[in-house]
Order: structure tokens, then sequence, then C-alpha cells
């Protein structure tokens, strides 16, 4: 414990009355009085002022650390949500490129299944063009008809049939060459 | 008058000094509070007072989890009970109510567990009603919720 002269006493005294200056902290639990009641009355008056101030600064203080703590879990919080997002972003994107790639295999199906149908149309229109107009040749052989239009005709039809015929499946590989080719170099450019 | 002699408070969060010191001061618990913020720098200041044989605190609080240390609360209360120490009211001081960490702490030694929240007050003032049984190593681990 620590006891002070009365000089001083006094002078802590006329401090606070005049000034409104208090002794603050622990220390003013270690003074006692020697004998002044007006210095005793003073040292409580400090203590209590004191606690008083404490607990103002215990309420701030607790409230500073609920907010710190609320603005701590916000920060988890957001870069778990930041983090999800990345995520989403990320699968979003994959499966973007697998529907793209989806619907360039759909269209390069559609694309070979209409030209096998050009193909089989075509075959059809052929062997039919080409079975009439024998049977047409032959009739005329058969029943000894003036034959020679049709004969011209059913040469010249065979003709231009094999050469159409060819031209077409011709065709049909160069498309189908063309694009395999595309294909190919659109995969070259996903894979690098 | 003050109950405990001199308190050694070590945790990391800064505010939890001033909310320990104000509580304390406001309930009479003690004049004599110092505040570390890391558990390597709590055991290398319990090691010179042991060494310099200065007197050591009364009664040590640490928190579970003290970021920036390279060992944990419970770590440290190990060390200062069975390394340095001898007959210091050691305890936890955490948010946390895990009671696997409080089965560790009592095998390190920790004679009380406070949960730390907005009301730290009536905790502290039941501890320290108990802290003559810590002391005197006849009060049981307990828990403050």
């Amino acid at each position: 414990m620590i006891t002070l002269n009365n000089e001083i006493e006094k002078q802590l005294i006329k401090l606070a009355a005049e000034k409104n200056i208090f002794l603050e902290g622990n220390i003013s639990k270690l003074i006692v009085s020697q004998s002044s009641t007006d210095f005793s009355s003073y040292i409580q008056d400090c203590i209590s002022r004191d606690k008083e101030n404490r607990r103002k600064r215990l309420e701030i203080t607790k409230t500073i650390q609920q907010q710190n703590k609320e603005l701590t879990e916000w920060k988890a919080h957001n870069e778990k949500l930041n983090k999800d997002l990345k995520l989403a972003l990320e699968a979003s994107e994959k499966a973007k490129q697998t529907v793209e790639n989806d619907l360039d295999v759909l269209q390069k199906r559609i694309q070979y299944e209409l030209v096998g149908s050009i193909v089989k149309v075509a075959l059809w229109v052929i062997c039919g063009v080409g079975v009439i107009t024998s049977i047409l040749f032959a009739a005329t052989l058969i029943f000894g008809i003036e034959n020679k239009t049709v004969e011209s005709s059913w040469s010249n039809m065979f003709s231009i049939l094999l050469t159409n015929s060819f031209s077409i499946v011709g065709t049909i590989m160069g498309v189908k060459y063309a694009s395999d080719k595309k294909g190919r170099g659109r995969k070259c450019e996903c894979d690098y | 008058m003050d109950v405990i002699e001199s308190i050694l408070l070590v945790d990391d969060e800064n505010l939890f000094h001033l909310v320990f010191e104000d509580a304390c001061s406001l309930l009479d618990i003690t004049l004599n509070l110092m505040s570390i913020d890391n558990a390597d720098a709590a055991e290398k200041h319990f090691e010179s007072l042991v060494k310099q044989n200065k007197t050591k605190p009364d009664c040590i609080f640490v928190d579970l989890n003290i970021i920036g240390s390279s060992f944990d609360g419970i770590e440290l209360c190990r060390r200062i009970n069975f390394v340095h120490g001898d007959g210091v009211v050691i305890g936890i001081i955490s948010s946390s109510n895990d009671e696997k960490e409080q089965a560790k702490a009592v095998k390190a030694g920790a004679q009380f567990w406070i949960i730390k929240s907005d009301e730290i007050e009536p905790r502290l003032e039941e501890f320290v009603k108990d802290f003559e049984g810590y002391k005197e190593r006849t009060a049981p681990f307990k828990v403050y919720r």
C-alpha cells in the first residue's frame, strides 16, 4: 500500500476540484489515506470513476471484438463463395465445351446421314433409269421394232448414267474427305 | 482486495487482452496482469523467470489456438507444467467447447477451461471463487460455461 503526505493529498483533491483530473488505473487501488476523510472519499471517487471508464471501455472493446468476429466470418464466407463461384464457372466452361463438341458430332452425323440418303436415292434413280431403258431396248429387240432411236438413246443413257454415277460418287467421296480433314483440323486445335 | 497476486494471459487476440484486463480490474481479481500474444514468447518468459529465480505468476490463462506460434495452448500448458513449472495454476481460455481438446488439456495439466464469450465476467467471478482449490490442487478440472 502507498501513503502520501498531507500536502500531496491536498494538491490532488484541489486538482480534482478545479480541473476535474483524477488518478486513474490500478494505482488508485493501492493508495490509502493517512487521516483525511476528504482524501479517502477522493480515492473512492477515483476508483469508482476508473471502474466506470473501464466498464465503458469493456463494452466498446466487446462490441469491436464482436464486429471483428463477424467480419472474419464474413471474410471466410466470401472466400468460400468465391471459391464455389470459380468452381461453378469452370464446370460451366467444361459443360459448354462438351455441348459444343456434341453439337459438332451431331451436325456431322446429320451431314453423313443426308449424304447417305442422297447416295441411296441417286443409286435408285440410276438403277431405275438403267433398268427401264434396258427393258425398253430389249423389247424392241425381241419384238423387232425399229430401235435405232432407242439403241442410241440406251447407249447415250448408259454413258451419261455411268459418267454421272462416277461424278456423284466422286463428289460424295470429296465431301467426305473434306469433312474428315476439317474435323481432324478442329480436333488438333482443341488438343493444343 | 485482489484474489490473485499475478496473472499471465497468453492469447493472440490483442482485443481480448483489453477485455480481460478491464474485467480483472472491474472484478478486483488482480493488479498484476501481464499479457503475451505468442506461445513461444510465453514459454521463453516463463523459462527466464524460472532461471532467474523470479516470482512466477500465480495463474496462467492460455488460449487454445494461438495464431503465429509454433505450438498450441495445450502444448504450452504441458511445457509449463511438466518442463518448467511446478504448482502454477494453469488453464485454457477459449471459445471452443470441444470435449476431446478438454481431455487433452487435462492430460497436459490444465486445471480449468473457461469458455470465451461476450459475458466473460460471470465466468471469471466463478473461477475466482474456485481459485484457492486450484492453488491447493484440491479442485477438480472444471469447464466454466
